[in-house]
């Protein structure tokens, strides 16, 4: 174990303390227990360490509202801090002024915490780490996201239903496997109702640029394009359809609180649904982080849709909500056979696609159409 | 065909912003003072007019309040740099920053980030919104066709006003201005206000007219494009604006390719207007006329009694 103190503080004392009793409790509890799960040494102290700010209207704000259901469920206080950039010299200290302060689970928000999570875990063995959208896991670490790719299928499905010119279009950040599997999903359950239907993706090259979102969304429209949807951070591609007068579907929260006359249906973050189930596991100890990360469904709390007031049929709704079941009660949406644009198998007949493969999706289902 | 009409429509709430933060940038520097701060006070410009817009929605206020905001802030810009003579670089990078914080600190705090509001119609110009093809050029809100008014005052001011002959004096050589019994340092400090409230105009144009909502850091390095149009324009008005609109262009084709299916490579799409500031540059440099648009004595700190 390495850890490095500095003269005056008492984090020696503290470290000789509990490596003694640590000590103590491995003869007394015997090999048995050296290679199990992570165990609190006391009661539950957690903090978060925000991304944005709690109120920026989508990521974090979703995080946020998770926290103050958390905080009934578990009936204790959440320590939390807003806007630390994704840099390891904003984020230690941060984590370290909570571990300071008796914080022994520290939940952070962002793909760019990963490296350094995975260094604070290692560097403070008793405290227990998890991390939204993070890629690094360990033995007191994990990382968690949503297969939103279920939830955008039913976004999609909505998208196809409330359009007239079959034309759908998809404001996106970059492409990536977690945007592109959304975009893919979107583009499959829009022809489930209309199997006509496209989408034409607008990469922005930006999480949270409303010019370019603005813009984007002002093109598609332009070319026919009836429905909007989106993997960005802001409800820039929704307030521009609703100015337009055409229907949108969210992301990270039910956006009709922005755009009520163009959301129909909002892909949505359900983080307290996977985090309090989780955070009891780590109180009740011998808590076993997934080896690859958590990576949940529908039910395990990966998200879910909220409809809007406009744009759908119940006939419409209720189809939604049947193949929502369906994916609750197991249906992989990239079950085979599934063939790209190009016309390559990706998915052979009979099986589904695996997470890594899903991870670096860089192929598109027919219907898509994007740049290069 | 649609294509273009579409496209160029989407020009102006492109090419406004850096235009208008250019010929801020422009009276600025034409004083002598270097403004690296752009970025900052397009912030600044552009929350103070969301603010004022949900709290009043006139827009024509918030425009004001935007450019009184940047003013306001670039008071501190003004003190570091003319009567502290601190270092024209880095004060105008420390108000970069310290525009980021305050704005997404005050967004957040009197939660004005993501609330939509409502801009300006769009006002078409009969019969030129008639016309094809360009047509949708000439239905555009009230402020772009107040941006060439702006620009010819600008400009005249700057070429024909003893005033502003006065304020290129101060930027070329304030020892000889000095001299002549033009107040250098009172110049400067106007140049800066006037300056910064353009650019303010630029980031209030951007947060009410074009996004119309407050999300923290939205400049998006637009700031930094209207520094380096500046000297690409080489401190001319009009050329800035011919950039300005140049990047107008590009920047809204990009969506209008993607939008029609044009397949090409994104990353390099999205690359282009930076190519063509290189390219532009380099032509330029190669041309070899530019020698003495730069003024004299940008970035240099005036005092009397120094020799030089």
């Amino acid at each position: 174990m390495h850890t490095t103190f500095t003269p005056g503080d008492d984090a020696m004392h503290k470290w000789i303390q509990r490596s003694l009793y640590s000590a103590v409790l491995v003869s007394v509890a015997g090999v048995a227990m050296a290679d199990d799960g992570f165990t609190l040494e006391g009661p539950p102290k957690i903090a978060m360490i925000y991304f944005d700010a709690k109120n920026d209207g989508g990521w974090t704000q979703a995080f946020d509202e998770a926290r103050v259901k958390i905080e009934k469920e578990l009936g204790q206080k959440i320590q939390f801090v807003e806007k630390v950039p994704e840099s390891a010299s904003a984020i230690k200290p941060a984590a370290e002024r909570f571990i300071s302060r008796g914080a022994n689970i520290v939940i952070g928000t962002a793909f760019g915490y990963s490296d350094t999570f995975k260094e604070l875990a290692e560097k403070y063995p008793r405290v227990a780490f998890l991390n939204g959208s993070g890629t690094t896991n360990g033995h007191n670490l994990e990382s968690f996201y949503g297969r939103t790719y279920e939830t955008h299928y039913l976004c999609g499905m909505a998208a196809g239903a409330a359009s007239k010119t079959g034309k759908l279009g998809f404001v996106a950040a970059n492409p990536f496997g977690v945007v592109n599997w959304t975009v893919n999903a979107y583009e499959m359950g829009a022809k489930q109702m209309n199997p006509n239907a496209t989408t034409t993706v607008i990469y922005t090259g930006a999480w949270n640029d409303p010019v370019k979102e603005r813009a984007a969304a002002m093109a598609l429209i332009d070319q026919g394009a009836d429905v909007i949807g989106q993997h960005v951070d802001t409800p820039t591609p929704q307030i521009v359809a609703q100015e337009r007068g055409v229907y949108g579907t969210g992301h990270h929260r039910d956006l009709s609180q922005f755009a009520p006359d163009a959301t129909i249906c909002s892909a949505i973050w359900t983080w307290d649904k996977f985090l309090v189930p989780e955070l009891k596991k780590i109180a009740a100890g011998n808590w076993k982080p997934a080896p690859y990360g958590a990576f949940m469904t529908i039910p395990e709390g990966g998200g879910d849709i909220a409809f809007g007031k406009v744009g759908l049929s119940e006939e419409a709704k209720a189809k939604i909500m049947a193949e929502r079941q369906a994916i609750i009660d197991g249906k992989h949406i990239y079950a085979g056979p599934l063939v790209d644009r190009e016309g390559k198998e990706r998915v052979p007949a009979g099986s589904t696609l695996s997470d890594a493969d899903l991870w670096k999706m860089d192929w598109y289902v027919p219907g898509v159409i994007t740049q290069k | 065909m649609d294509l273009l009409a579409s496209w160029l429509g989407n020009v102006p709430d492109f090419a406004v912003p850096y235009a208008l933060a250019a010929l801020g940038l422009i009276l600025t520097e034409r004083a002598g003072v270097l403004s690296l701060g752009a970025e900052g006070l397009l912030l600044a410009g552009a929350l103070a007019s969301i603010g004022t817009q949900l709290a009043f929605g006139v827009a024509g206020l918030s425009l004001l309040a935007g450019m009184a905001a940047a003013a306001l802030v670039s008071i501190l810009f003004a003190v570091m740099v003319i009567v502290l003579r601190v270092n024209q670089v880095i004060a105008g990078l420390t108000l970069v920053f310290f525009c980021q914080g305050l704005t997404s600190l005050l967004g957040t705090l009197l939660e004005w980030t993501n609330q939509p509001i409502r801009g300006l119609p769009a006002l078409a110009l009969w019969p030129l919104s008639e016309l094809p093809l360009v047509g949708k050029l000439f239905h555009q809100n009230l402020m772009v066709y107040l941006t060439v008014p702006i620009f010819l005052g600008v400009v005249w001011y700057l070429n024909r006003s003893t005033s502003g002959l006065r304020l290129r004096a101060v930027g070329e050589n304030p020892q000889a201005a000095d001299a002549a019994g033009i107040p250098v340092l009172a110049y400067r400090f106007a140049a800066v206000m006037a300056g910064s409230a353009l650019v303010g105009l630029a980031g209030a144009y951007i947060a009410v007219l074009s996004t119309k909502m407050w999300i923290a850091d939205m400049s998006g390095g637009r700031g930094w494009i209207a520094v380096a149009l500046v000297i690409f324009a080489r401190w001319s008005p009009w050329k800035a604006l011919a950039g300005a609109v140049l990047f107008g262009c590009i920047e809204a084709l990009i969506p209008q390719l993607a939008a029609a299916g044009v397949r090409l490579p994104q990353y390099f799409v999205l690359m282009t207007p930076y190519a063509v500031t290189l390219g532009v540059m380099i032509w330029v440099a190669l041309g070899g006329r530019q020698n003495n648009a730069q003024p004299g004595a940008l970035g240099e700190p005036y005092v009397r009694e120094e020799r030089r």
